[in-house]
């Protein structure tokens, strides 16, 4: 039986959204998205967990290099961090910035990012809006 | 490829308990269960994360509605809140409140009142345990 080896790092950004959908009226948008259907939009600290799993190299003692790792992480929030997601974001032009979603576009921009090696493969997307609330998101080749 | 989404929020309560079995003395109690068996009892605050599963709704890009998550946890823990488990809650009057039967308590009356699937719940006690509760032998929800 083989062992699994995952490597976890986590990141902060800031961003505000706003969930809408156009096709619906004011009121079935309060009605359905509550207070989060505000006008102007609103923010939360997220943190991300981005999971990778794969080998040890035997030289490096490392699944992935973490600074490598960070470096990714830092470039692909950029677009997220200090940012109004429905306005700024490409990627929510038309879909709601809900935590799900962020956590699945993260994922396909992520896997597309560490698609470049044999030996390691993104495992896990968990996504903490706050506190008390995350969403994992994850895909299996079945 | 198959796509895997869950969402998790948490919910806290405080309530009290004491471990014991009826007919045993203080002693024999407390040779089991220790300083959970204090004859007036003690309390924890219950920190419980709910899993849920299902596909992201294409319209509202949301598993479930925070609101609904809220609104079926919320009776079922306020039953637990600020009480003595194994005095006020009849459930526990038969069996000891630990977490385990906490939890399956939580998992039973939970699951029916919410409209996508519950896969795991976990239930920290204090900072240093915790219980988890879900139907199969490894949870495929858990990653």
């Amino acid at each position: 039986m083989g062992y699994r080896k995952l490597l976890t790092k986590k990141m902060e950004f800031s961003a505000s959204h706003r969930y809408w959908n156009p096709e619906w009226s004011e009121e079935k948008n309060r009605e359905i998205f509550g207070k989060s259907a505000g006008p102007y939009g609103h923010g939360h600290n997220y943190c991300l967990e981005l999971t990778v799993e794969g080998e040890v190299d035997p030289e490096t003692g490392m699944i992935i290099n973490l600074d490598d790792l960070k470096t990714i992480m830092k470039e692909v929030l950029r677009d997220f961090d200090h940012k109004h997601l429905n306005e700024d974001n490409a990627r929510f032009q038309e879909l709601v910035p809900t935590t799900e979603n962020i956590a699945r576009v993260l994922w396909e921009i992520f896997e597309d990012r560490l698609s470049g090696s044999e030996k390691y493969r993104l495992y896990r997307v968990r996504l903490h809006e706050t506190r008390d609330m995350y969403v994992d998101y994850w895909r299996d080749e079945k | 490829m198959s796509e895997v989404v869950t969402f998790t929020k948490s919910y806290r309560f405080s309530a009290g308990h004491r471990l014991y079995i009826k007919g045993l003395s203080d002693e024999e109690n407390f040779r089991i269960f220790d300083s959970c068996s204090n004859p007036a009892g003690h309390g924890h605050d219950y920190y419980l994360e709910v899993k849920v599963t299902g596909g992201i709704n294409p319209v509202t890009g949301r598993v479930i509605s925070r609101e609904e998550l809220d609104g079926a946890v919320t009776p079922v823990i306020e039953e637990l809140d600020y009480k003595r488990l194994d005095i006020e809650v009849p459930y526990f009057r038969d069996r000891q409140p630990t977490g385990e039967h906490i939890t399956e308590y939580i998992w039973n009356r939970l699951e029916p009142r919410i409209s996508c699937k519950l896969v795991h719940l976990r239930l920290c006690e204090t900072e240093s345990s915790y219980f988890e509760y879900f139907q199969e032998e490894e949870c495929p929800y858990e990653r």
